[in-house]
């Protein structure tokens, strides 16, 4: 297929946290709201004057000093994160807002913190640390709004002077939603039998609305998503099997690649990152604030492993079911990042059920942060692809 | 053999590739017939629980239950070299611990599908975690509240230090990485070899401890309810309990278990019972005060393991449930301060004052008695012993019945462990400095559970603190239920190292540095 017109653009954002759009934010004088994970409602930290950046650390190499911090046992990306705030890298943040998410990232934003890593020479610079819900019920619904209103929109107003009223927030979800709809819309592209976009391109494109104040790129994807309106793929399907991949944190694009070039289309992207579910539209009514319906709307599309109630575990595995359904996918691939606890688990009962229960053929594979080397992760989806395809060939689970 | 306290050589009790010790210590006449009275009152109670045909049928079922031949060995280890008031504080908790699981063992095979089938009983149970606060069972006396992990993999390793290998081992062989820690991974891996009894109208699960209890409750679960049809709640308590702003949370979710509870059994919640049990939570965490402030003088009475495991048991599992406990607490109080006031020492010679921090070795938990003996380290109080100190509302009025759903959130959120563990770094990390300073404490032992997250993401900000303070921090890592990661020797061996070559000192009893023990039990 012909190149995107603007992927090389939005690789060039992904190699640095402090990308060119973070700094030219910066010096319209917004303020950049750092976070570290899924469950920290987005809209609520692009409010006008501010934009929210996810924090990665792109080219990775040694991770060292932050090993020492955090022993070998955490997993890779939070030591990674703390050795670039510990280099410097995180400078331009002026704030950092966490969940405790899981034990790691609550232990790495801790670090940053008393090792007064991040920004200490801003006066103003602050931590939050929020009590997010294990559970999608009212309870969590009411401790999700207070949390927010505590740790993030009252340190917003009361260090920065921003409006978060209500109106506020409904102005940052609709600018939250253009940027989901473009991005499911140019998603759907991945839906037909010989697709065209690549898992690696959209993944690029997704990364990059976490990564990047999102107005700034709004004009870009839009073209792209035209783009795609009249783009032929190849003549020929380069790609054997068609994959969700589900599991942690993604925000190594390269990963994406090594799955595609070992023949296996990502068809779908459900990981800590991608955009199912974490690029839907936030849908508000008028009835009722807006902030206890971001919350609501988070809790309950949650995908995260923490999330503990009965409900909650079965309707992870349905729906990366439904995902497989939706997008064509003949298989899945389950990842974790090395010495995650919550996706060990997840990906361990994951497995078994999306392959004994469902049907699929399922590869559970765990990873380092930087996964581009990995001549055993080629080899293990190349197996993989290989296997479906004799599936394919057999007839199908029903021959094993 | 010797009636003197330290006039044995410990380490020529042990003998190469056995499980047991080549005879029983001598402690003179007095103590010597009580230590023998009371082993024999354990067999007494062995005997009696085998006495049940039901009890029998469980230990050819259930892999675990051999490790219960090996209950009077665990006795023995704890009591090594101790006399007077100490042999007989260790004793009455044993004691006690080791009949109140014969009779949560005794409950669980009552009810059990497989083995007694007693279903009348069984609508009465409630399933709760090993690693959960029993305080939602307060007001629940009509009811058993049963842990099937504690008898299964919590106590198994006290007893036997392989108990959990094979547990483990079928985790991973499912899929589950080997990098999780090993007691919700051992708990896994009992649900996935369909080896827990199975009984109960319903579960109670918690959040507490971690992420990987958490996580792993979910594989039991799922057995629980897919396979077995006894409906589960989730109870969330949450990680930042200091805050005020999450208490409201944590009390309405004590709010919903207590209703699912009265649900799913027909049980209605009684409030003077609750309030009776809030007394002795009270005169308990009154009686650990004392023993911790005896700890700050230069005379440390109910210190080491005697301290460690009867608070993990008194506070967690009991929760001031039963009255024995509390009659126990009047006991061991009356001998401390008797021993106190005769200036007593429970060793030949103490030579640092240490706070035990981080997640002890769950297979080698009489390393504190050995850390005495060897190297005359007095363990003064450890991690899991500092829980909540708060005195929660005891007269049944209408005001202090809604304060009781935010004191039992409270001892929830408090689940030993984990009110280190989690709630932010000043938990963990500032308050250690905090009691090293009131414990007048020239060393810090820190566990170093290799595969606790959130232990080992403070690992360099201890280092750094301890090295600004001038206090002496030992690491000793181990891997809590697997000791083929880090043996027992392994786990002394880093001791021994730090006190040859950074301390310069020769050990009080030589023969306990090095042991033969990795068969023992």
């Amino acid at each position: 297929m012909k190149d995107l017109k603007h992927l090389i653009f939005f690789e060039d954002l992904l190699l640095e946290a402090n990308n060119k759009l973070v700094q030219q934010a910066q010096s319209d004088g917004r303020k950049c709201i750092a976070y570290v994970c899924e469950n920290t409602p987005e809209p609520l930290l692009n409010l006008e004057g501010t934009f929210s950046v996810r924090l990665r650390a792109p080219r990775t190499g040694s991770i060292d000093v932050a090993t020492y911090y955090l022993t070998s046992f955490l997993c890779e990306f939070s030591r990674a994160l703390l050795e670039r705030a510990i280099e410097g890298g995180y400078n331009f943040a002026d704030c950092v807002i966490t969940p405790d998410g899981c034990s790691m990232m609550n232990r790495c934003v801790e670090n940053m913190e008393l090792l007064s890593a991040v920004s200490k020479d801003k006066k103003d610079f602050f931590y939050e640390y929020m009590e997010i819900p294990m559970k999608a019920d009212d309870n969590g619904l009411n401790l999700y709004v207070l949390q927010c209103k505590n740790h993030i929109l009252k340190p917003l107003a009361e260090k920065f002077g921003i409006d978060t009223s209500d109106a506020a927030i409904r102005k940052a979800v609709a600018k939250y939603n253009r940027i989901a709809e473009l991005i499911r819309a140019i998603g759907d592209y991945r839906k037909g039998p010989n697709p065209t976009i690549t898992g690696y391109e959209f993944a690029v494109l997704t990364l990059a609305t976490y990564v990047a104040p999102k107005d700034l790129i709004l004009d870009r994807l839009e073209e792209t998503l035209e783009e795609l309106k009249t783009r032929e793929p190849d003549a020929k399907n380069p790609f054997r099997a068609r994959v969700v991949v589900v599991g942690s944190e993604v925000d190594d694009t390269e990963f994406i690649k090594l799955v595609e070039e070992s023949g296996a289309f990502v068809c779908a992207d459900r990981y800590c990152y991608g955009s199912l579910p974490g690029r839907d539209p936030i849908v508000l009514t008028d009835d009722e604030d807006a902030l206890t319906q971001i919350c609501r709307t988070y809790m309950n599309r949650g995908q995260c492993p923490r999330y503990m109630n009965t409900e909650k575990m079965d309707a992870r595995r349905t729906y990366v079911d439904s995902l497989a359904k939706e997008y064509g996918a003949d298989g899945i691939i389950y990842e974790q990042m090395k010495f995650c606890d919550p996706w060990a688990y997840e990906k361990m009962l994951g497995s078994h059920i999306l392959r004994e229960e469902f049907g699929y053929p399922v590869l559970a594979v765990d990873r380092p942060y930087n996964i581009a080397g990995s001549g055993q992760m080629r080899t293990r989806v190349q197996a993989f692809v290989e296997s479906i395809e004799i599936k394919k060939i057999q007839g199908g689970a029903q021959n094993g | 053999m010797a009636k003197e306290i330290g006039k044995d050589k410990f380490g020529s009790f042990y003998v190469a590739g056995s499980r047991v010790r080549n005879r029983r210590e001598w402690r003179g006449v007095k103590d010597t017939l009580y230590d023998y009275s009371r082993w024999l009152v354990i067999m007494g109670t062995l005997g009696k629980f085998l006495m049940k045909p039901r009890n029998v049928k469980a230990m050819f079922r259930y892999r675990w239950m051999a490790n219960y031949l090996a209950v009077p060995m665990m006795v023995d280890r704890h009591t090594q070299g101790l006399r007077q008031e100490y042999l007989r504080m260790c004793h009455i908790e044993q004691d006690l611990i080791i009949d109140d699981v014969a009779k949560l063992l005794g409950n669980l095979f009552r009810g059990d599908r497989r083995t007694g089938n007693d279903t009348e009983f069984s609508k009465k149970v409630v399933l709760v975690d090993e690693n959960e606060m029993t305080a939602v069972m307060m007001g629940f006396p009509m009811l058993k509240c049963l842990s099937r992990e504690t008898p299964s993999t919590y106590v198994s390793v006290l007893l036997n230090q392989h108990a959990a290998e094979h547990y483990i081992d079928v985790a991973q062989e499912f899929g589950l990485a080997g990098d999780v820690c090993p007691m919700p991974e051992a708990e896994a891996g009992v649900s996935i070899d369909d080896d827990a009894p199975v009984l109960g109208a319903c579960a109670v699960q918690c959040n507490t401890t971690c992420d990987g209890s958490l996580l792993g409750n979910g594989v039991i679960s799922r057995r629980l309810e897919k396979e077995d049809g006894i409906p589960v709640f989730q109870l969330a308590a949450p990680l930042r309990h200091r805050e005020d702003d999450v208490q409201e949370y944590a009390a309405q979710e004590i709010r919903n278990a207590i209703a699912f509870i009265e649900q799913h059994t027909g049980a209605k919640w009684d409030w003077t019972e609750y309030f009776e049990c809030a007394k002795r939570v009270n005169y308990a965490t009154k009686c650990r005060q004392e023993w911790l402030d005896m700890n700050r003088t230069d005379y440390p009475q109910v210190f080491g393991s005697n301290l460690a495991l009867y608070t993990e048991t008194n506070y967690m599992a009991i929760c001031g449930r039963i009255a024995a406990f509390e009659k126990a607490d009047r006991k061991l109080t009356r001998l401390a301060e008797q021993a106190f006031k005769a200036k007593k020492r429970a060793a030949k010679e103490y030579r640092h004052r240490a706070i035990i921090w981080g997640v002890q070795s769950h297979y080698y938990m009489d390393f504190l008695v050995w850390l005495l003996n060897c190297w005359g380290i007095v363990p003064l109080t450890d991690m899991l012993s500092m829980v909540s100190t708060r005195k929660i509302a005891e007269e049944d009025t209408p005001e202090n019945r809604e304060q009781a759903y935010y004191d039992m959130a409270w001892l929830t959120e408090n689940m030993i462990m984990r009110n280190r563990t989690h709630g932010g770094y000043k938990v963990l990390l500032d308050e250690l400095w905090e009691f090293t300073e009131q414990f007048n404490a020239d060393m810090v032992i820190l566990w170093e559970h290799m595969s606790c997250k959130a232990l080992d993401g403070m690992h360099g900000l201890f280092e750094d603190r301890a090295r600004e303070l001038g206090i002496h921090l030992v690491w000793v890592s181990h891997d809590l239920f697997d000791p083929r990661i880090i043996s027992r020797q392994g786990v002394r061996d880093q001791i021994n190292n730090y006190m040859r070559t950074v301390m310069r000192e020769e050990p009080i009893d030589p023969s306990l540095e090095i042991l033969p023990d990795e068969e023992s039990w």
